[in-house]
């Protein structure tokens, strides 16, 4: 008995000289910020000259209606972009994995292309694209689809269009390689034994592949959630600063401003990225709840 | 062999280091962002320079953008001046932000004995606190007027007759003209910035801000400048684009018969060959009604600063006031190099008589001398205060004029309270 423990405290020693760098890198690079970002919260800063407002943050952020207005904006984005994304990534993994024989590879790779796409590249493209004398407006106007051009860019409620379009662009094919994975680990026979009863695809698809298939849907939908919730580049670059107007502001992109941009206030950038997190986190849990329940 | 290969690396790799070690206090690091345009300036500086101080390595290192340095340098300061260069270049609408937030970070030139009555007034006015002056002027945004003359000429009018300086309100008659014969709107216009105005504001003289920082709208230019963008919009003078790209393309493409910019645009107009001989320059349009209006006004620019916990900070002064700010023959002549290769025009005001300043220009309708008439301009440009605010105050009335376009705001009354209720929130006071 006495032999085993000590190799367990060998054991253990040394397992704890293995994760000894991670530890050290996570203490500095994740530890380390996080808890001096609690200080930061506290504090008026503009460059070198900051001071105690102890929740003055917390008030301000009350009072300013451009945060509320892109935290608005994040979440329209999702209500409309999530869904849409993940049906389609569902509708495209299922006709890879069941629907079509040959060229399987290339449509995958064609599908998978976009999300490895850098971020600001593809935002310039679709800007090109889409700008009012751009592509796709004349390519309309031509077929005599369009009577007047679309501003795609210019226009709040087409703007808010445009990063949907984008965003679906961008990741559909990302998350329909989950899905792909998912649908190859689903047993064969259970298709066999549904079709020896008699199930149609539609009835086989509602009753086998979307309940074996919830842990990596939920998965997609918290990662895609959480993505939503910190949109960056795509209203910074497609839709310039998250115009027009403000319209296109994401919550994520006004942190940047206040922080690097405006005023360079590290504090009130600091608070209002809290709020964040903190959102991230709640949805998560309420996804989580709804989705993974039957697992428990 | 191998062996003998790995020997020499090693040895070559302690003579570097002892290189490296040697000539460090002889070295002068300068942080800036564009290889064809401030670093090819700098780096003709460093020729200059290396002239009387062969000793001395100048290592103009480049970024991809302003604010790829802007963010290095506050890390820098924020980590109590750890990896700062010696200098760095900063926009000068950013200047005043970085003078207000980290106090006594740069070197006092002033006290270093530089003339800054001999830089254009409109530079030397944001690098200004109190007695003391930062920085050294690097280039103008002399603003002017490019007009198409081939198409006033389609249009029926004579381009010689436009070539003076004009009010705005002949703009919008010459714009209607124009649109009413060739179908082509006068002006490509992004609206999604705000320069436009701004430039008019500059030009009548006009403020947004108070010295200590804080909004002030009561200057009289700012109303009229508002209406008179308003009324080119409806009067469809304006051919409306979505950022910088559409910008270019809209002048270059010939969509519209001109465009509001500064000097530093002659590269991008040159870049399209086809339109050789049809561009021309006219002074910035003034305000009509508006007292202390002139005809130039500035877009952009930058300058160099001198941080006062520099590793070389003394080593950094010299090399600037013996090349930038220096009437030596060596260093006007520099600055008639830069002009040429990057087309870069200096602030230097003795700088203006080398012959690359006062050279016709073939690319330009009946051969105009741009860059002649341009630093004419420059040494009228009224001086800016940009204050710490001006990005917050920028990007709030962007939005609101951008409503204003779409009728959603009337008068510029309405603009200037939209934009002020917004400002306020993003800056919070």
């Amino acid at each position: 008995m006495k032999a085993k423990g000590s190799f367990e405290k060998y054991l253990n020693r040394s397992g704890w000289w293995f994760v000894a760098p991670a530890m050290a890198l996570f203490s500095v690079f994740m530890a380390y910020p996080i808890l001096s970002s609690l200080y930061l919260v506290t504090r008026r800063w503009r460059g070198l000259r900051d001071s105690f407002i102890g929740l003055g943050n917390f008030v301000r952020m009350l009072h300013d209606g451009l945060f509320w207005h892109a935290l608005g904006e994040n979440f329209l984005l999702m209500i409309f972009q999530v869904p849409i994304m993940i049906a389609l990534a569902m509708v495209f993994a299922v006709i890879l994995h069941h629907g079509i024989r040959r060229f399987r590879g290339a449509f995958r790779l064609i599908l998978f292309l976009p999300a490895i796409t850098s971020l600001v590249a593809y935002s310039i493209l679709f800007r090109i694209l889409l700008q009012t004398n751009g592509l796709a407006n004349n390519i309309m106007q031509n077929l005599g689809i369009l009577q007047q051009p679309i501003a795609w860019l210019n226009d709040p409620f087409w703007a808010s269009v445009t990063i949907v379009v984008a965003l679906t662009w961008r990741w559909t094919g990302y998350n329909m390689i989950f899905f792909l994975v998912g649908l190859q680990n689903i047993d064969p026979e259970i298709y066999e034994a549904a079709e020896v009863d008699g199930a149609s695809k539609v009835f086989q698809f509602f009753k086998i592949t979307l309940p074996l298939l919830t842990p990596v849907i939920l998965f997609s939908m918290v990662t895609s959630v959480s993505g939503t919730l910190q949109l960056f580049d795509e209203p910074n670059v497609l839709t310039n600063q998250g115009g027009p107007a403000n319209a296109t502001m994401t919550a994520a992109l006004y942190i940047y401003r206040q922080a690097f941009v405006i005023n360079s206030d590290w504090g009130y950038a600091t608070s209002l990225s809290y709020v964040i997190v903190l959102l991230a986190a709640v949805l998560a849990a309420i996804q989580i709840r709804v989705l993974g329940g039957r697992n428990k | 062999m191998k062996k003998s290969l790995m020997a020499f690396l090693t040895l070559a790799l302690f003579v570097g280091t002892a290189v490296l070690a040697s000539a460090n206090s002889k070295m002068v690091t300068v942080w800036c962002w564009d290889p064809n345009f401030n670093g090819y300036a700098m780096n003709q500086a460093a020729l200059v320079y290396n002239k009387s101080h062969p000793d001395v390595k100048i290592d103009v290192v480049v970024f991809p953008n302003s604010d790829a340095v802007m963010q290095k340098v506050q890390a820098a300061l924020q980590a109590g001046g750890a990896g700062l260069p010696d200098i760095a270049l900063v926009q000068d609408f950013q200047i005043e932000q970085l003078v207000t937030n980290y106090p006594g970070v740069l070197a006092d030139l002033k006290a270093a004995g530089v003339d800054y009555s001999q830089f254009a007034a409109n530079k030397v006015g944001p690098m200004t606190e109190g007695n003391k002056i930062y920085g050294i002027p690097f280039d103008t945004g002399s603003t002017g007027l490019f007009l198409r003359a081939d198409y006033l000429k389609a249009a029926g009018l004579n381009p010689a007759h436009y070539q003076k300086d004009l009010t705005w309100n002949d703009v919008i008659t010459l714009g209607e003209k124009v649109k009413a014969k060739i179908k082509k709107p006068l002006i490509a216009f992004d609206t999604t910035d705000w320069t436009f105005l701004r430039m008019m504001v500059q030009s009548a003289g006009g403020q947004w801000f108070k010295a200590d920082g804080s909004l002030d709208l009561s200057s009289p230019a700012i109303r009229p400048a508002i209406a008179t963008v308003k009324k080119m919009y409806d009067a469809g003078v304006l051919y409306p684009t979505e950022g910088w790209g559409n910008w270019v393309s809209a002048f270059n493409n010939g969509d519209a018969a001109g465009l509001m910019s500064a000097v530093w645009i002659i590269g991008t107009i040159k870049s399209q060959p086809t339109n050789a001989g049809k561009w021309m320059v006219v002074p910035t349009p003034r305000l009509s009604g508006v007292s202390g209006a002139r005809n130039a006004s500035n877009w952009g620019g930058s300058s160099w600063y001198v941080f006062s916990q520099a590793p070389n900070k003394a080593g950094a002064i010299d090399f600037l006031k013996s090349t930038w700010a220096s009437t030596d023959p060596d260093a006007l002549e520099f600055y008639n190099t830069i002009l040429k290769g990057a087309g870069a025009m200096g602030t230097f005001l003795p700088s203006r008589v080398g012959s690359n300043y006062t050279a016709k220009d073939k690319f330009f309708y009946k051969d105009q001398a741009v860059y002649h008439d341009f630093a004419k301009w420059m040494a009228d440009v009224p001086n800016l205060r940009y204050t710490a605010n001006y990005n917050a105050w920028g990007s709030a009335i962007s939005a609101s004029l951008s409503k204003l376009y779409k009728g959603e705001l009337k008068t510029p009354d309405d603009v200037l309270t939209d934009a002020t209720t917004m400002y306020k929130q993003s800056i919070s006071q």
